[in-house]
């Protein structure tokens, strides 16, 4: 029973710093724009094909360590500058007129991104060449594959490496003033085009690695795999308290956790009455009854609506 | 008075001439029209966005399928089933209304979402009720007094006249007093309580109508199509309503009714391209954004506006 | 300003629709942007080779066939809004339509008000409910489907206990039920029936509970890539039972998918004997392959069965080609096709549906009967 649950534990864990690497993405750019940006889960998808390309064009992962890791990093600054072009091109010339249209204008962009990968990528699912080293190891009884660990440690270190950017450098400095008020930002004389530009390549990029992760792990890509995922991810990123990048941390790993034990457990809780079917909707499920206890999600501050960018919200 | 009475007869008189194929997707404009302007009370009137408007439209259309359907054998007629299914969606959207709506901007938006994606996910699942990921089929088709509507014409009358009413409806509310609460609560929620508006009974009123709406559609759309089942009612649905909305122009009617007529006939046009058909149909999409982010047709010139302007000229 | 807009659509769609050609027209409708879009594309392929081929050798009583694809996104409102584009253009002869049940049903309805000859691909018992006599399938419906395996898991393996997982769609739970009563039917146990959501990709709590039932086979009701996964992870899990599958993980890329240990022993149900079987079907992997530069989808070879049948049927329509007259042309058919012998009851559904099981030995498909 122990080592059952401490197997649980450990596959949420991973599952859920996947969501959390995801989450990170929507939870900045909502934080700073008040945008839900739906082409992130598409970036997410074009990161797991892109990679593969890469990879490819340096003899393949099987090869050498190196060339993971290097494909990784290639991919991270490829889908980052996409992000990048995604805001120049389809959210900036859209600020300061509506908030919904640059929610719609992302979903456009979603729709393209994702065809885009289904015409370059093909429509087959794509057995995906594993990013991660193979093996396996006991603790307790539970097995741990080597691939959980790397995706633990990738993500923690992206994790702290974002969270040190934000906190210590002065354009994290900008980020926060940003995210706090654009007009008083300016006022003070920060440009708040340079900040924006940096979420939209830091965000999409920690997503293609999520894509990497996520598709090594379970070992196929398909071009529509995004979108549920990327439902989840901004799940959880409410889930934490939009805007908060531990609230997105935390909010990932605690819809890992929601997913992996709901559907392991309530099938037999339930006597069957609820199966695996319903795993979709538990994280909903939960989201629901914790915003009605905590609007602001578990970690936001409830902002009220006057420190937003832009007070009228249509 | 007189431009806007004629083009209700205009479409019915055009849709004489048209060929079925025509028809059909002027049927499926004037049901998106009318999901829209319903949708519209709460996003373009209220300020509240609601990412699960399908699932008021599933409710009516289940409520249909199975009232009036080889299901369990019922077959009961279309007006009262669409009072059922009307009843049913207002009810969903008060018991969804009331534990949400003190939630702000978008934490709103994202429970609606849930609840849309908990209302298919229940369709998909209880078998016994709703047949499952199978569907209900062969569902009756609707009966009117006697008439019976069969040809993609028949259901273009049924359709000009509940988005004749819907229009008529919503215009009316927006001139109302409750409407003017709405602008306030929209405008700035706290000054509006300042002005003693009770302002979540007012969202409540506003997401209850919108709901009622959504499932009038959801019956008109089952006995339409005489099929239901849950891949209709997917959050991709949710987001074409609220796009509707949006592209048309954000509480003007006119707005959404034009929105409908872009977004349903759009894709159409695109099929010549297959393969490339939703990579042009997301381009046009960011391009009519971009070109027009207020939407099509502003706030401001509503029906409202053109009675003025008629009656000044 | 509306009326306007909607006159000048109107009138750009009335002209799209009625493009004059005195060619013989053949239309399909399937998935070609969503997530089945693979399924919809390899189809519609099969489709295309047929009628070039038909083509060359001089096309049906002197005229040329013109072949025209529509997406209907898996959607059944857009599969209505297709069938009647299909029916308003009379040079359109016949369709092979659609390609998921749930939008073949209402679709069907369409085709028939208009009197078109439909040939479809999807497998559900209820398609061919309504009775159209102008609606035929050429393939074995989910009943076959889902009997074959249970039967093989009791009579040739023995098997007492079976568990049985499905993806909740139409097709996946609607085979799955199947193999649940033939097999209860034949004394076997089911320990049980579960639904996973269609998209999933982590079974691990479901195999859990799998695995302590210990049962002799497992069915799982699903299309690719989640059946490539769960066996992949049920292996994983230690859980040794022979696992069934039906028709669209007969593809190379369910036993990559799984990995090619995981997948050895697999059973997979499928309509269609071996591309290496015959040597027409080789014939046809190959030309496929020469025409579209890729191996031939799961259900290529049936896309180029039901377009023979739509041919054939328009050979023997007699002097005038018309719908009326393909539709008992049709139901009179009687050949033996690249995959069986085709030849249809009243209700148009197959005399003897044609159903083969395969199993997965060294990385490769072998015919188990």
């Amino acid at each position: 029973m122990a080592t059952l649950l401490l197997q649980q534990a450990i596959n949420a864990l991973t599952v859920g710093a996947i969501y959390a690497l995801i989450a990170l993405g929507y939870t900045m750019v909502y934080g700073v724009l008040r945008l839900i940006n739906f082409a992130h889960s598409e970036m997410f998808t074009a990161g797991a094909f892109v990679a593969v390309f890469a990879a490819s064009l340096l003899g393949g992962v099987a090869g050498h360590p190196g060339v993971a890791l290097a494909a990784g990093f290639a991919t991270f600054l490829a889908i980052g500058f996409l992000g990048v072009a995604v805001e120049t091109v389809a959210y900036r010339p859209l600020r300061g007129t509506s908030r919904l249209a640059p929610m719609l204008s992302a979903l456009g962009m979603a729709v393209v991104i994702q065809n885009v990968v289904m015409l370059v990528g093909g429509r087959r699912p794509l057995i995906y060449p594993s990013f991660l080293p193979r093996g396996v190891f006991q603790i307790a009884g539970a097995v741990v594959t080597y691939k959980q660990i790397t995706i633990l440690a990738v993500a923690l270190v992206l994790m702290v490496g974002l969270e040190l950017l934000v906190s210590r450098t002065s354009l994290g400095v900008k980020i926060r003033a940003v995210a706090e008020s654009a007009e008083t930002a300016s006022l003070v004389g920060i440009n708040p085009n340079l900040p924006i530009a940096l979420i939209f390549f830091v965000g999409p990029g920690l997503g293609a690695v999520a894509g990497i992760l996520y598709a090594s792990y379970y070992g196929v890509a398909t071009f529509s795999m995004g979108f549920i995922i990327g439902m989840k991810a901004f799940t959880a990123a409410i889930l934490g308290g939009i805007g908060s990048i531990p609230g997105a941390v935390l909010g990932g790993l605690l819809l890992g956790f929601i997913e992996t034990f709901a559907t392991a457990w309530m099938p037999a809780l339930t006597h069957g009455l609820i199966g695996t079917e319903y795993r979709d909707i538990f994280a909903f499920s939960v989201l629901v009854i914790i915003l009605l206890f905590r609007p602001a999600g578990l970690l936001g501050e409830h902002v009220s609506e006057e420190t937003m960018v832009y007070k009228r919200d249509f | 008075m007189i431009p806007m009475a004629l083009m209700p007869i205009a479409v019915i008189v055009f849709g004489q001439f048209l060929p079925a194929y025509p028809l059909r997707i002027l049927d499926l404009v004037l049901l998106y029209a009318m999901l829209g302007l319903g949708l519209n009370i709460v996003v373009g009137y209220a300020g509240l966005l609601d990412l699960g408007y399908v699932a008021f439209y599933a409710i009516g259309a289940y409520t249909y399928a199975l009232l009036a359907s080889p299901q369990f054998d019922l077959h009961l007629p279309f007006l009262l089933v669409l009072l059922i299914g009307a009843g049913l969606a207002a009810l969903a959207g008060v018991l969804l209304g009331i534990p949400v709506l003190r939630l702000r901007g978008d934490y709103l938006a994202i429970v609606t979402l849930g609840f849309g994606e908990i209302i298919r996910v229940l369709m998909n699942n209880l078998d016994g009720l709703t047949n499952g990921p199978q569907g209900i089929a062969r569902i009756d088709e609707a009966v009117i007094f006697g008439w019976h509507l069969s040809t993609p014409l028949d259901y273009l009358y049924l359709l000009v006249v509940l988005v004749v009413l819907t229009f008529l409806f919503v215009w009316r509310l927006q001139e109302s007093s409750l409407g003017i609460a709405l602008a306030a609560v929209r405008e700035d929620q706290d000054a509006a309580r300042g002005c003693g508006i009770d302002t979540t009974g007012v969202k409540l009123v506003a997401f209850a109508t919108s709901a009622t709406i959504g499932g009038i559609g959801g019956v008109v759309f089952a006995s339409m199509q005489q099929f239901v089942s849950p891949e209709s009612f997917t959050f991709w649905e949710s987001l074409s309503i609220v796009l509707v909305v949006v592209v048309g122009g954000l509480g003007n009617p006119f707005g959404v009714i034009l929105g409908a007529a872009l977004l349903v006939v759009m894709p159409e046009l695109l099929r010549a391209y297959a393969d490339y058909r939703q990579l042009l149909y997301g381009i046009a999409l960011v391009l009519i954004i971009l070109a027009r982010p207020m939407g099509l047709i502003r706030r401001e010139y509503g029906p409202s506006w053109l009675v003025r302007r008629m009656t000044r000229a | 300003m509306r009326t306007v807009t909607l006159i000048s659509t109107a009138a750009l769609l009335v002209g799209l629709s009625s493009a004059a050609r005195a060619d013989i027209v053949i239309g399909s409708a399937g998935p070609l942007t969503n997530s089945e879009s693979l399924f919809g594309t390899t189809w519609m392929n099969g489709m295309e080779l047929a009628i070039r081929q038909a083509n060359d050798a001089g096309g049906v009583g002197g005229q040329k066939l013109v072949f025209q694809r529509e997406d209907d996104g898996g959607d059944p409102k857009q599969g209505t809004l297709v069938a009647q584009k299909q029916c308003d253009n009379t040079s359109m002869l016949a369709v092979i339509a659609n390609f998921n049940s749930g939008v073949t049903i209402p679709s069907s309805d369409v085709y028939h008000r208009c009197g078109m000859p439909q040939v479809t691909n999807s497998s559900n018992p209820k398609v061919t409910k309504a009775g159209y006599p102008n609606l035929f399938r050429p393939i074995a419906n989910d009943l076959s489907q889902g009997a074959a395996p249970a039967e093989y898991a009791l009579k040739t393996l023995g098997a007492k206990k079976a568990a049985i997982v499905h993806d909740k769609q139409a097709f996946g739970q609607g085979v799955a039920e199947v193999f649940q009563d033939v097999f209860k039917k034949g004394g076997g146990t089911v320990t049980s029936f579960s639904g996973v959501a269609q998209t999933d990709v982590d079974f691990s709590a479901l195999l859990t509970t799998i695995k302590n039932e210990n049962p002799d086979v497992i069915y799982f009701g699903g299309i690719m890539p989640a059946i490539g996964l769960f066996v992949k992870q049920a292996r994983e899990f230690g859980i040794t039972a022979k696992v069934f599958g039906a028709d669209s993980a007969f593809t190379p890329d369910f036993i990559q998918g799984a990995g090619p240990e995981n997948a050895e022993g697999a059973i997979v149900s499928f309509q269609a004997p071996p591309y290496d079987s015959s040597p027409q079907l080789q014939e046809f992997a190959k030309t496929y392959k020469a025409a579209f530069k890729e191996d031939p989808g799961p259900y290529s070879a049936y896309g180029y069965m039901e377009a023979q049948v739509v041919i054939n049927g328009m050979k023997a329509a007699g002097a005038s080609i018309t719908r009326a007259t393909i539709v008992p042309a049709i139901a009179k058919s009687d050949f033996d096709s690249i995959v069986g012998h085709v030849s249809f009851q009243p209700n148009g559904e197959l005399t003897k549906p044609f159903i083969f099981l395969y199993t997965v030995k060294n990385g490769k498909f072998e015919l188990l009967k």
